[in-house]
This record gives C-alpha cells, sequence and structure tokens, in this order.
C-alpha cells in the first residue's frame, strides 16, 4: 500500500500550508504590536532613566531617533515592511539590530528545547509503551505514577531544587551557564563542556513533556490494542512483539505526532522559566528582559520568530503524520 | 578660613604629593606583573561609549577603557590623572590644567588638550546632559598648547572641580568622533580611549574581553594582563560563579544581598564598602506633595518615624550602609550631621498620625524594580506603615512602568535611590528645588517640593567659591528640609564590593571598580 | 448519582486526590480564622527554621513572617485563581466552540483560524505580556491566564458538538422548530457536559501552575501572598534556607496533582465506557 496521493498532492498540501501559515504570522505580528504599543511605560523614558539623566531634548532626541514620533500606523506599516524581509528593526536597549539578536541567542533555545523535546519524546514513548505492556503490573504502576508526578510538578521549582540538589550539594553539574566561561575550550572538549551545562536545564524542562507523551503513548497504545485489526493479527498468531512494533506502535504514535505539534510553543514558554533559573543565554531570557525594559523590537522579533518556530514544527508534524499514517485525507 | 589664593596652593601641593597614592600599600607586598582579572558585570550594557551612554554597566567597564583628568580618592579630593597639575585663578573663574606628556589613545594617536577641549566643547555637551547641566557655567574653553586646557567660568562654581571623572568628563579621541552622527560611529563597538586596557571582543549575551595596554603611560602599569567581564544575568548565578572560581571579584550589587554573608565568610574572600564616596548611592521615598493627605507635614513626620530602618540595614542589607540622616549623605561633602532627629518611634509616630489630616486614605506605595531586596525592602515598609494605622497598598511595575509613573507623578510613595554625585550642588539640589519639578523626568524634584527661600539658597551655595561660606549655606538647608520631611529618607546604601583576597588593590578611589583596574595586581603565590 | 460515586470511588487515586484538595480546601477557608494576623505581618526575626519555635511550626522568611500562615493564605490565592480563571476560560471557550461545531461552514473555519491564532502564539510569552500591559493585579492575572487557555476548550466543544449535531435528538429538536441558541443550551451543551467538566478539572490545575509561575517571575499581584511569589522570594535564598523554597513548591504539587487524580477520577466515572484519553 503506497501513496496513493503521490509526491505531487504531498507538494501541494505543504504549500497550502505554508500559505496559511504566512497569514496567521502576518496576523501575529499586528496583534503583537498593537498589543504592546497598548501598554504603558515610554522607551525612550527607561533609556533616559539608565542614561541617569532626563531632560525634554534627551528625550525627544531618542524618539526621533527610533521613531517614537511617529503616527502608530506609520511605525506598524515600518515595521512589517521590514519584517517581511527579515529586518526585525533596532533594538533600544542592546544597540543592535534586533535579527543579529536574535540569531545571537537563538541557537541556545534551539538547542534547549530540542534536546528536552527530543529526550521527553523518546523517554516518554519507551515509557508509555513499556507501561502498557503490562497494564495494571508494578512497573505500569510505577511508571504511571511518576508521569502523574512529574506532570505536577512545577516546572521553575524542580528546576530550583535539580540546581540545588545537584550542583550545590552534590557538585555533580553546573547549575548555570551555557559553558565554562573563559575556560577556552574547542572541538569536543567545548562540545563536552556545553553538554554538561545542559544535562539538567534540559532535563527538567523535558520532565513536564516526558510525563504527557508517556501518558498518551500509553493511552493510545492501549486503545488501539482493542482494535478489530490488532484482534485479526492475533489471530492470524503474529507474535505479540510483533503485533506491538509493526501495529500498535505506528497507530498509537498518531495522537502523540499531533500532540507533539501541538506542544512546541508550550515547550518554549517553558524555556523562559527555565532559561530564567539555570541563566541560559537564549530567546525566553531575551524577550522577558526585553519586556521588562519594553524593548518593543526585541519583543515583536522574539514573538515573530517563535511563532514561525512553532508554525514550522506545526508543519513538520503534519508531514511526518502524513508519512507515517498515508491513509490520510489532504486537505489544507 | 582658606582664600582662594590658598584653596589653589594646597591643590597643587595634593596634585604633585598624590601621583601614585593609590598604588600598591606596603602590606600587601611587592605588586607582581600578570594574570587575569574575571569580573561579574550586570546586566549586560547596551554600549561600552561612555560618552553617549552611562548607565551604570557601561561605566563600570569603560573606567578601563576611558580616563579623564583627575581621579578622586575616598575624601573626594583629586589626584593627577591624564591632567598633571592644574590651578585655580583667584576670583575662582579660570581653571589651567596642565595635561600629561606623552599620553597616547590605543590607536597610537596622540592626546592633546585639543582633544580635551573637543570632547567637553563639543562632544559631551551634545551627547550627555549632565555634563551639559554643568558646562552651563563656563564660558569659554582655550588651548593655548598641546598641553593646557583653560577653562573660563561665568562665575565661580564651587564644585567645578569634581567633575572630572570618566563617568561625566571622559576624555575621547576627537580624530575618530568628530563626525556628524555620534550615535552610529562604527568605533563606538571598538571604543578607544586613553585607559590601561584596550577593548579586544564582546561575545554578546557572555563576556567582555579587555587587555592590558602595553603603551600605557604610567610605567608598569596595569600589573594584570587582560580582564573579563562576565555577563551572567542571574544574580544566584552570579553569587555561584564566585563560589565555583569562575570570577574573582563581585562589584557592588552584583549578588542579591542574602548572598553577601554566606559570601564574605568563604576562604580567601575579602570585602570591602569603599568606593562608592563619590557617587554615595542615598536611597528614599518619594512622597507626592502634591496628594492630600501628604502635603500635611504632620503625617510626613508620623511616616518618617514608623520606619525601622536599622531593621532594613540589617536585615535587608546586611548591616551595610548608614541610616540616613537627611538629604544629604555623609559621604558627600558639606554633610550636616546635626539636623533634627528623624529615629524610628513608632508611638511619637502614631501621636503625629492622631494629629494629623490623615483619615484612613489609602496610600499607594511604589517599590523599585530592581530585585528582590527592594521587592522585600517595599514589603517591609508596608508593614511598619501599617503598624502605626494607615492604609496601604502597593501598586505592581516593572522597570518600564517604574520609570514612567515617577514621571507622571503617578504614586503616593515612590521609593527611589540617587547619586549624589560628591557635591551637594551636583547630586542634591536637583532632587528638592522648585523650579526643577517638572512632570516628565523620573530624576528632578519629584515630590514637587516648594520652599522659594531653599531655591535661592541652593543657587547662592552652588556659585560660591569658598567651602567654608558653601558650608554654612548647606548647613541651613539641611535642617530647613529635615524638618519640612519632603521626602521620607531610608539608606546611604551599603555596596560591598567582594574579591579573592589575592588580589590587591581592586578599590582604590572614590569610584571603586568604575576607575579600571590600572593599580590593581594578582598575588599569584 | 451513586453510580457515578461509585464509580469514582473505583479509581483510588482520585479518592486520594479528593482527600488532598479537601485539606488544601479547607486551609484556604480557615486561614482567616486560624491566622487572623496578615500573612505580611513581620512576626519574628528572619529565618527562623522550621520545628524549632512554638507557634511558627515552618518558621519564618526573610523577613520574619510565618511562613505556614503564608501557605494558608496562599491556598485560598491559588484556588481563587485556578477556580476564576477557568470559569472564564469556559466562557470563552465553550461559546466560541459551540458555535464552530453547530454552525460548521464559514463560521467554523473563521473560528477555528481564531483559535489556532491563540494557540500558534506561546501562551506562556502571551500570558506575560498581557500582565506587562494591563500590570499585574490579582484581576489581570487571572484574565491573562484565561485568555491563554481557551483554545483547548473551544476545540473540545467543536468537536463534541460536531458529533452530536447529526444526532437524531437534535434533528427532532430541530423539527419541532426550536430556535439555534434553545438547541445548543438545552440539547447539545448538556451532553457534552462529561468531557468539558473532567477538563475543567485539569486546567484548574493548569491554571495553578500557570498563576504560580507568573508570580515566581514577579509578575503577581504584590498585595496577595501566593506560593509563586513565595518561591520566587525565597529562590535567592534557596542555598541557606531551602526549606523556604521547598515547602510552597510541595503544595502546589500537592494541588495540582490531587486536581489531576480527581480529573481522572470523573473521566472514569462520567465516561465509563471510554478509555481515558490524556488531556
Amino acid at each position: 500500500m503506497q501513496h496513493e496521493y503521490g509526491a505531487d498532492n504531498l507538494t501541494r498540501f505543504i504549500l497550502g500550508r505554508l500559505v496559511k501559515a504566512v497569514f496567521i504570522l502576518l496576523a501575529i505580528l499586528v496583534f503583537n504590536f498593537l498589543l504592546i504599543h497598548a501598554a504603558p511605560g515610554d522607551p525612550a523614558a527607561v533609556m533616559a532613566g539608565e542614561a541617569g539623566a532626563a531632560d525634554e531634548k534627551f528625550l525627544a532626541d531618542l524618539r526621533t531617533r527610533f521613531g517614537l514620533d511617529q503616527p502608530l500606523y506609520v511605525q506598524l506599516w515600518i515595521y512589517i515592511k521590514g519584517a517581511v524581509q527579515l529586518d526585525l528593526g533596532f533594538s533600544f536597549r542592546q544597540q543592535m539590530p534586533v535579527a543579529d539578536l536574535i540569531a545571537d541567542r537563538l541557537p541556545a533555545t534551539l538547542l534547549l528545547t530540542g534536546v528536552a523535546f527530543v529526550l521527553s519524546l523518546v523517554l516518554g514513548v519507551i515509557a508509555g509503551v513499556a507501561a502498557s505492556a503490562r497494564q495494571g503490573s508494578w512497573g505500569d504502576t510505577v511508571i504511571s505514577t511518576l508521569a502523574l508526578l512529574f506532570y505536577a510538578t512545577p516546572l521553575f521549582w524542580v528546576a530550583l531544587m535539580a540546581s540545588l540538589v545537584f550542583s550545590v550539594w552534590l557538585g555533580w553539574l553546573p547549575g548555570f551557564g551555557y559553558s565554562s566561561i573563559g575556560a577556552g575550550y574547542t572541538g569536543l572538549a567545548h562540545v563536552l563542556d556545553v553538554a554538561k551545562h545542559l544535562i539538567l536545564p534540559a532535563t527538567t524542562l523535558g520532565l513536564f513533556f516526558t510525563a504527557i507523551y508517556m501518558r498518551m503513548t500509553r493511552a493510545s497504545m492501549l486503545e488501539v490494542s482493542r482494535l478489530d485489526f490488532v484482534k485479526t493479527a492475533r489471530a492470524k498468531g503474529l507474535r505479540r512483539g510483533v503485533i506491538q512494533r509493526r501495529h500498535i506502535l505506528r497507530n498509537a504514535l498518531l495522537p502523540v505526532i499531533t500532540l507533539a505539534g501541538l506542544q512546541a510553543g508550550q515547550i518554549f514558554g517553558g524555556a523562559i522559566l527555565t532559561e530564567t533559573v539555570f541563566a541560559w543565554p537564549g530567546i525566553g531570557r531575551l524577550m522577558f528582559e526585553a519586556i521588562n525594559q519594553r524593548d518593543y523590537n526585541v519583543i515583536l522579533g522574539v514573538f515573530y520568530i517563535s511563532a514561525a518556530m512553532v508554525l514550522l514544527f506545526n508543519l513538520i508534524t503534519d508531514v511526518v503524520y502524513v508519512i507515517v499514517d498515508p491513509r490520510i485525507r489532504l486537505t489544507t | 578660613m582658606l582664600k582662594p589664593k590658598n584653596i589653589a596652593a594646597a591643590m597643587m601641593a595634593l596634585a604633585l604629593s598624590g601621583a601614585l597614592a593609590g598604588a600598591a600599600t606596603a602590606q600587601d607586598g611587592e605588586p607582581q606583573s600578570g594574570g587575569t582579572l574575571n569580573v561579574v558585570m550586570q546586566p549586560e550594557p547596551p554600549g561600552l561609549m561612555l560618552g553617549l551612554i552611562q548607565n551604570a554597566p557601561t561605566q563600570m567597564v569603560s573606567g578601563d577603557i576611558f580616563e579623564s583628568l583627575m581621579r578622586y580618592n575616598f575624601d573626594l579630593s583629586p589626584e593627577p590623572q591624564l591632567a598633571e597639575s592644574w590651578e585655580i585663578s583667584d576670583d575662582g573663574k579660570t581653571y589651567t590644567f596642565k595635561l600629561r606628556q606623552g599620553v597616547v589613545f590605543h590607536d597610537g594617536e596622540p592626546f592633546t588638550s585639543e582633544d580635551a577641549k573637543w570632547s567637553m566643547d563639543v562632544f559631551l555637551r551634545e551627547n550627555n546632559t549632565r555634563t551639559r547641566t554643568y558646562l552651563e557655567h563656563v564660558e569659554s574653553i582655550e588651548t593655548p598648547d598641546d598641553h593646557t586646557l583653560v577653562f573660563n567660568l561665568k562665575q565661580p562654581f564651587g564644585p567645578f572641580l569634581g567633575i572630572f571623572e570618566a563617568g561625566t568628563a571622559p576624555m575621547l579621541p576627537k580624530h575618530i568622533y568628530d563626525t556628524d552622527d555620534h550615535a552610529n560611529n562604527p568605533a563606538n563597538n571598538k571604543p578607544i580611549g586613553t585607559g590601561p586596557f584596550k577593548f579586544k571582543e564582546w561575545s554578546k549575551g557572555s563576556y567582555i574581553h579587555f587587555v592590558k595596554n602595553e603603551d600605557y603611560y604610567m610605567d608598569g602599569l596595569p600589573y594584570i594582563d587582560e580582564v573579563y567581564y562576565h555577563i551572567i544575568p542571574d544574580a544566584a548565578s552570579r553569587a555561584v560563579a564566585y563560589e565555583t572560581g569562575k570570577v574573582d571579584l563581585l562589584p557592588g550589587g552584583a549578588v542579591e544581598n542574602f548572598d553577601v554573608p554566606r559570601i564574605r565568610d568563604m576562604d580567601n574572600t575579602c570585602m570591602t564598602e569603599k568606593g562608592f564616596e563619590y557617587f554615595a548611592p542615598h536611597s528614599w521615598m518619594w512622597v507626592n506633595l502634591n496628594n492630600p493627605p501628604l502635603d500635611d507635614v504632620k503625617v510626613r513626620r508620623a511616616m518618617m518615624h514608623a520606619l525601622d530602618r536599622d531593621f532594613a540595614r540589617d536585615a535587608l542589607w546586611n548591616g551595610l550602609g548608614k541610616v540616613a540622616t537627611g538629604p544629604v549623605s555623609s559621604a558627600t561633602k558639606f554633610y550636616d550631621a546635626d539636623t533634627p532627629d528623624i529615629g524610628y518611634d513608632p508611638e511619637k509616630a502614631k501621636a503625629l498620625l492622631a494629629e494629623s489630616s490623615y483619615n484612613g486614605e489609602t496610600i499607594r506605595l511604589l517599590g523599585m524594580p530592581y530585585g528582590e531586596t527592594w521587592t522585600r525592602w517595599a514589603e517591609a515598609v508596608k508593614q511598619n506603615l501599617i503598624e502605626i494605622g494607615m492604609n496601604v497598598e502597593t501598586i505592581p511595575s516593572d522597570v518600564a512602568g517604574w520609570n514612567q509613573k515617577i514621571a507622571d507623578r503617578d504614586f503616593d510613595l515612590a521609593f527611589t535611590y540617587i547619586y549624589q554625585y560628591g557635591d551637594p550642588a551636583l547630586g542634591v539640589s536637583r532632587t528638592y528645588m522648585g523650579d526643577n519639578a517638572e512632570p516628565g523626568s523620573p530624576w528632578n524634584n519629584v515630590a514637587n517640593y516648594q520652599n522659594a527661600e531653599m531655591d535661592k539658597l541652593w543657587d547662592e551655595a552652588a556659585l560660591m567659591a569658598d567651602p567654608e561660606a558653601r558650608a554654612v549655606a548647606y548647613k541651613t538647608i539641611q535642617d530647613q528640609i529635615v524638618s519640612d520631611v519632603p521626602n521620607l529618607w531610608l539608606l546611604e546604601l551599603g555596596f560591598p564590593t567582594i574579591y579573592r583576597c589575592n588580589i590587591k588593590n581592586p578599590v582604590n578611589t572614590a569610584f571603586g571598580v568604575n576607575d579600571g583596574f590600572r593599580f590593581v595586581w594578582i598575588d599569584q603565590d | 448519582m451513586r453510580d457515578f460515586w461509585k464509580r469514582f470511588r473505583y479509581n483510588r487515586g482520585a479518592v486520594i486526590g479528593l482527600v488532598i484538595l479537601a485539606i488544601v480546601i479547607l486551609a484556604a477557608i480557615l486561614a482567616p480564622v486560624l491566622f487572623p494576623q496578615s500573612p505580611w505581618k513581620m512576626v519574628q526575626r528572619p529565618f527562623l527554621p522550621p520545628f524549632t519555635q512554638d507557634g511558627l511550626p515552618l518558621g519564618t522568611d526573610a523577613l520574619g513572617r510565618d511562613v505556614l500562615s503564608g501557605l494558608a493564605h496562599g491556598a485560598y490565592v491559588s484556588l481563587l485563581v485556578g477556580l476564576v480563571s477557568t470559569i472564564v476560560a469556559l466562557a470563552i471557550g465553550v461559546p466560541v466552540g459551540a458555535c464552530a461545531g453547530y454552525f460548521a461552514g464559514r463560521v467554523d473555519d473563521a473560528l477555528m483560524r481564531f483559535t489556532e491564532f491563540f494557540q500558534t502564539i506561546p501562551s506562556f510569552a502571551l500570558a506575560i505580556v498581557l500582565l506587562a500591559i494591563f500590570q499585574p493585579s490579582l484581576t489581570f492575572v487571572i484574565i491573562a491566564i484565561a485568555v491563554v487557555s481557551w483554545p483547548p476548550v473551544a476545540r473540545l466543544v467543536r468537536g463534541e458538538v460536531l458529533s452530536l449535531r447529526t444526532r437524531e435528538f437534535v434533528e427532532a429538536a430541530t423539527l419541532s422548530g426550536l430556535g439555534n441558541t434553545q438547541i445548543i443550551l438545552r440539547h447539545i451543551l448538556p451532553n457534552a457536559l462529561p468531557p468539558i467538566i473532567v477538563l475543567a478539572s485539569l486546567m484548574i490545575a493548569q491554571a495553578i501552575l500557570l498563576e504560580s509561575s507568573l508570580s515566581f517571575l514577579g509578575l503577581g499581584d504584590p498585595n496577595i501572598m501566593s506560593w509563586g511569589y513565595m518561591i520566587g522570594a525565597a529562590r535567592t535564598v534557596i542555598r541557606t534556607a531551602w526549606w523556604l523554597s521547598f515547602l510552597p513548591g510541595m503544595a502546589i504539587l500537592l494541588t495540582v496533582l490531587a486536581l489531576n487524580l480527581i480529573g481522572e477520577g470523573l473521566n472514569d466515572a462520567l465516561n465509563p465506557r471510554l478509555t481515558r484519553k490524556s488531556e
């Protein structure tokens, strides 16, 4: 049973999704722009305040320099025109283009969220399959209980506790930062160094999602195993392991994939907290600081990029979904 | 009483004797060259060009890069830096500086009086609000030769000799910055000054790296080879960075106050409160005098006596700093210790409140959004006021909202702390003078204190050349303002600089680490 | 109803959850009685460890405030925020989902694009921005949480309504001349209620987590003692007084766990024939 819908259909499907994504992105740009400009607080006043002195001329100069004296719709139009060309404007606070700022910080966030995502998906699915294989057994109880606990644990708290135990008390792992500063590691040593710093943030960020994927996999495995075609396979006398892998898992993974796609934005939200606790130099922290400083362009830029990533991720899950389950109808 | 002429002579003597006063003292042993200094910083500065940006992190790092004509000792007396000596005319209106010979910028170009004149007259006048205000007293600047700089003042200006520090009056290279668009000069990203260290690299979000200026004009200085300023955005992480040995120096305010005792008690760890004499960070609560019943002096006195500032200092500031006695810090010139008592006395506070026009109104308290200590402090103050029977509500706010609310006068009580810059005329008068109360700025006379008599005295005191006469005027001012309580003074903040004891001499002037690390050396034994 | 209770009771976890929640609710209700003084009041010297002083079983925090009193008053805030924000989220999500599912076609398309739009924006980031704009008071914390948590409700309700609207009893109601609103309110929604109730119990748990995360970042109402605030405030002293962060964290964990367990029990009790489908 091969792809009856063919490669053309898949391309059209992807293109359709892309067009939709672009419209959502535009809507997000406008929405966020208006939202943020509704906030009280004047970025020029913040900058002037930090400069330690502010008179009206200084403020007026700043406003002119950053175009804050223009009417709102003009600012919006300028912003959208730029954003379409990936020019995300200039950061008042950091004195550099927002695109550069984000490009600087994005890899750290992608690494953190990517590792946390893969980790939680792999662990979650393995644990879910294991639990469902012997429903009601001792192992199932342990795994399910752990999942319940992880699911109920505040992310920022477990991050704090983990850094207290593993970094402060036991001294096993670094409790903050991206790499050992000034150590001058290169090559493999650098990779290992970053990996060591990544362990605590990635595991704590992944904990909640591991729980979700585990529970989803378990439930889905149990549900699929009751379906007719599994009964047929059993009746045919196929071995248990073969049925598990070839028939049940493949079908049970579909809802997990859907969920994973929907969770992308959640992981980014979690990254804001994780990056704060572990001083991880990613865009989550960047955005939180920017909000405090009313650094509009940075906030907008991070929103824009993270929404784009979420949309991209959804698109990828859709495609994976189609590939895993070729029976699905291709609609845009 | 010193006559102006004598003052000039005294200053000359000081200038000549103090050439190396900041250098290593005997018990530290012979200075050693070499080594790397790892310092923590927070937050990441928006840029390093001190002439354009004056926020705290920029001031902290760029003292290594940029210098001014002088440095200032802990008692605020001046020391030569780029100026070798100076003279003040008898009428207090002409200041003549002899500049040091053989000073070059980091790009190899010589530093001359032309650079100095242009920095003050053109660049800073345009880009630094504070410097611009001071220079309003200057009629003209002359450069008779490459190494002489003359300021002609319109009238005597008491604090004038106190403005030549790197943050207020950095000496910038004219050949690089004499362009139309200062803000976008490419050199802003690779600042060039005359200082002991050169800019090497800035890895955003991670560190700023300076290396020794091999051509530095002070012989044998600096001792250390390189300086890393590590940007660690989280306060708890900054503490860990010190504990794990990643950084060796924590400038004042780098770690939360709660972490200070633990770190201070570590092995090989030293701490000093010195190095903030020039800034003399003074904390208080603005009282919005436009809002009744806060216009009633009895309400304000009641609130003042309700505040347990010793508790705040001990529980929140580790016993560092001093309880403020009035508008002027004890580190600032012309401080008067003998002002009316404003100490903690809840019974008196209750009695005063009962006599006052306060009638259960809810007082809106705006805390400072600068970390946990300030949040806790606002909570403690709120409880203090509740104890004497007031109703208090905290207004939530982030940094941007705080600025805006203070500028718009949208509060009843609001925390702040402000630098005093060594002299009441530079850092204190601006927050009490009646004509400086326009809404829109969070740094002027926010409370809207109006006292015409005091305004006149402030003006006169600033324009006197004779320190004795100034002292008399400032005493009158302090007595009057303390009895009016237009603001609720809290603490002279004590910011500890914490460092490994084998780092010698990290704080050697009234500017602390901001002054750069030219005299710092590391004991490597 | 007795059936319901029997099935609920069959789930041991759910019963444990109910017990924990009952304790938390009791603490919230009794807080003003047991601890009549404000939880902000500074009663003793700071950093008193737990179990060292009579009358202060859990010790004091950085300003010498009673930790146990803070936990009890915090319980009230957590439950209030969880409950009210969920109600507001339902008030947005149910109508949107019901309209989308019932009217289908263009209306469905438009409403679902709208929902999708809110799901694409990282919800925690949106909550932070909303609080930055409105300034964090309890009301706006609740609104912010509701605004970011209604989309799953809309999707769930839409799905239920879609499958119910073709049922015979709905067609019968249509033929009898009932208006759309009547049909949705009287015939469709009551039948879609069980999964909504289950979802709501899980949403309360998520709202409590979200509130604590926001307070932890300093975006809570500064006049209100909440668990997230307590952790955020204790964070700086975690090495010298780790219990100050640990205790409120456990309180959150247990409350959220209890609500999740109850949600599962409700699911078993309300949808006896279905295997649970996760959140």
